[in-house]
């Protein structure tokens, strides 16, 4: 399919203008003691089959729940692994998102599924293929405080391995895409540039026996300053936000033909409505750099920066430009 | 009033039960803007009291009637319309307004509430502003074609809510400016943009920034052009004061000494000695004693155990430097 039309990860939650916002309802009841676990699994089972259903109507073709389950994916993934604990609040790279800041308190490791059953409950409710997200092993490394190994090295390394557990589980069980979420690769504005080597080393042992389509998913910044290095990694597809990193226009320039490229073309972080004809225009010069096949669109970023009427409008605006595109060719 | 180790406040008090009712009542219709109004001045009357009889020295009006710190403005303020629900942190949320305009001021926002707090108080009260590259960073903007206009523009209307406030009489004025630590390269248009505002202002003036990378920020964060800079460094595990000892602190610090986003109630012992330790970098006039933000996430009974122990821990301090 070309341009397949496709988001990054996360998707606001609240309820459109008016609507009830069960989940959070549920959620303070829990804290009151009011709302059992069961209860709050309810509001997110609910939610889930919202956003899939919502996402399917205007035109993804290739969803994600959502992430509708998690706080943020620090919080999921260190809770879900051994060997974490948590700190004072941080803020999400240069977002006005805030998470506890997991601390590395003994050797990391998989003590179980993570996000498998999300999975399946959210394949079971899609008419579209589903993806399914992984923090990447250096995004988690960098937003953490490393009270255990005292080498970056030695803990993406076994973040690496877990993830990759997480990962082979995930497509046995069917799952076509994986994403990788690795914003710390980017140069983000107030972040230092993450360090493409650490996760060099350890993206052979990330991916291995991982039958399905792996993607490393950047976004909030460009990867320019990588180089081509940064396409030789081993994952069959590469997200780049070229909304907030203009100098990934350049860096795609020579795209290795044998890979996946998933090009983040509409705002996540602003409500201001692109124009379909300038994004399909703008689909147009991709299909110059990688075969068109081979070319995914997305908004910049996870949705949940915007509020939920705007995020479906993106995704809509999305599909019509891909539609546009298609209808050129 | 001695001016070792004044205690003061971020800004944000929690709001009473029967305000909050109040709110979602005025939310569906069952009551009206004036009737809330009401509430908010008894909720302030009652946090000011109580401020009063703790022995706080500069006192804030505890925010009661507004719903977010850049909401408010944003409700106030020509050119924004209301945004719908975005996460900030866990289960929580807020309305992120958006920029539809160029933005205007058409009338004072703070003025009469301070004024009416001041009435209650013997003890100065600190007028509370957001900051223009907070306002312009947590919302959305359709209207300006770069950042940089919009935080300018902003900035030309907290100056002129500024202004108001020092002409009727506040003593001390704090524009918070959270974000500025979201973003080190753009520290110098939030440098500029608070200099348009602290420019016409004679009084002693405060931002308070928190939650970032204060180890990049600093020292350049000193290029504030402001008096005194507050800063959350329980949530931090004030690493930080080992960097003043490298690279002294210039001007007066807000020394947070709760943890905002804790239920756990700090000891006087611990707050004792977060203050002794920034003593050793920091002169005592210069550091002004408060908990890490706002306090409006934490249950009544919370802000006000984790106020007295501020103000205890303080005076124990006070007493042994006198």
């Amino acid at each position: 399919m070309a341009a397949r039309v496709t988001v990054v990860g996360s998707y606001p939650k609240p309820p459109h203008e008016g609507g009830e916002f069960a989940l959070r309802r549920t959620l303070h009841a829990l804290d009151r003691g009011d709302a059992s676990i069961v209860d709050v699994r309810a509001a997110q089972d609910d939610l889930v089959r919202g956003v899939i259903a919502e996402q399917v109507e205007a035109g993804v073709e290739l969803v994600t729940d959502g992430q509708a389950r998690w706080d943020d994916p620090q919080t999921r993934f260190a809770e879900g692994l051994e060997g974490f604990g948590t700190t004072g609040l941080l803020r999400y790279f240069d977002t006005n998102t805030y998470f506890r800041q997991p601390v590395v308190k003994a050797p990391v490791a998989r003590r179980g599924h993570i996000v498998l059953d999300e999975f399946l409950f959210a394949r079971d409710h899609s008419a579209v293929p589903v993806k399914q997200t992984l923090i990447g092993p250096s995004t988690l490394a960098a937003l953490s405080v490393d009270e255990q190994y005292g080498d970056r090295g030695a803990l993406v390394s076994d973040l690496a391995v877990a993830l990759n557990e997480e990962a082979r589980d995930l497509a046995e069980a069917g799952c076509e895409v994986i994403a990788f979420d690795e914003p710390a690769l980017a140069r983000i504005p107030g972040s230092p540039p993450g360090d493409l080597g650490v996760l060099g080393d350890v993206a052979d042992r990330l991916t291995e026996g991982v039958g399905a389509t792996t993607v490393l998913q950047t976004f909030f910044g460009d990867v320019a300053e990588h180089g081509p290095a940064f396409f030789d990694l081993p994952f069959d597809g590469f997200g780049v936000d070229l909304v907030a990193g203009p100098g990934n226009l350049e860096a795609i320039q020579g795209f290795p033909g044998d890979r996946i490229l998933q090009a983040g073309i509409v705002d996540a972080r602003n409500t201001r409505l692109e124009d379909p004809e300038a994004l399909a225009r703008e689909i147009e010069r991709l299909a110059a750099v990688v075969d068109p096949e081979r070319l995914w669109v997305s908004p910049s970023a996870g949705l949940e920066y915007l509020p939920r009427e705007a995020a479906q409008r993106k995704c809509a605006l999305l599909a019509d430009a891909a539609r546009r595109f298609r209808g050129g060719r | 009033m001695s001016d070792a180790l004044r205690t003061t406040q971020v800004g944000s008090l929690p709001k009473p039960d029967y305000l909050l009712r109040a709110r979602s009542e005025l939310a569906r219709g069952q009551i009206t803007r004036e009737a809330l109004r009401e509430l908010e001045r008894r909720a302030t009357r009652e946090w000011v009291e109580f401020q009063n009889e703790i022995g706080i020295d500069v006192v804030v009006d505890g925010e009661q009637y507004r719903g977010d710190m850049v909401a408010f403005f944003a409700e106030e303020l020509e050119g924004f319309s209301r945004g719908g629900l975005v996460r900030s942190y866990g289960n929580r949320y807020y309305r992120k307004p958006i920029i539809t305009g160029p933005i205007r001021r058409t009338h004072p926002i703070t003025v009469e509430w301070w004024g009416y707090a001041r009435s209650l108080t013997d003890r100065p009260v600190k007028g509370m502003l957001t900051g223009p590259y907070t306002i312009r960073d947590w919302s959305f903007d359709e209207h300006y074609d770069t950042r940089r206009d919009a935080v300018l523009a902003l900035a030309e209307v907290i100056r002129d809510e500024a202004v108001a406030l020092q002409e009727a009489g506040a003593e001390y004025i704090q524009i918070d400016e959270p974000a500025v630590s979201t973003r080190m390269d753009e520290l110098d248009l939030a440098i500029e943009a608070l200099g348009v505002v602290t420019e016409p202002l004679t009084v002693h003036t405060v931002t308070h920034i928190c939650y970032g990378d204060f180890h990049n920020a600093y020292p350049r964060m000193l290029d504030l052009p402001v008096d005194q800079i507050d800063l959350e460094l329980t949530n931090s595990r004030f690493d930080l004061l080992d960097r003043f000892a490298e690279h002294p602190f210039t001007k007066s610090i807000g020394l947070g000494v709760v943890d905002v986003h804790s239920h756990r109630i700090e000891t006087v012992d611990e707050v004792v000695k977060a203050i002794e330790r920034t003593l050793e970098v920091i002169p005592p006039d210069r550091v002004f004693v408060d908990p890490d933000c706002g306090l409006k996430t934490r249950s009544v009974e919370e802000a006000k155990d984790k106020l007295r122990v501020v103000v205890e821990g303080a005076r124990r301090v006070r007493e042994r430097l006198s």
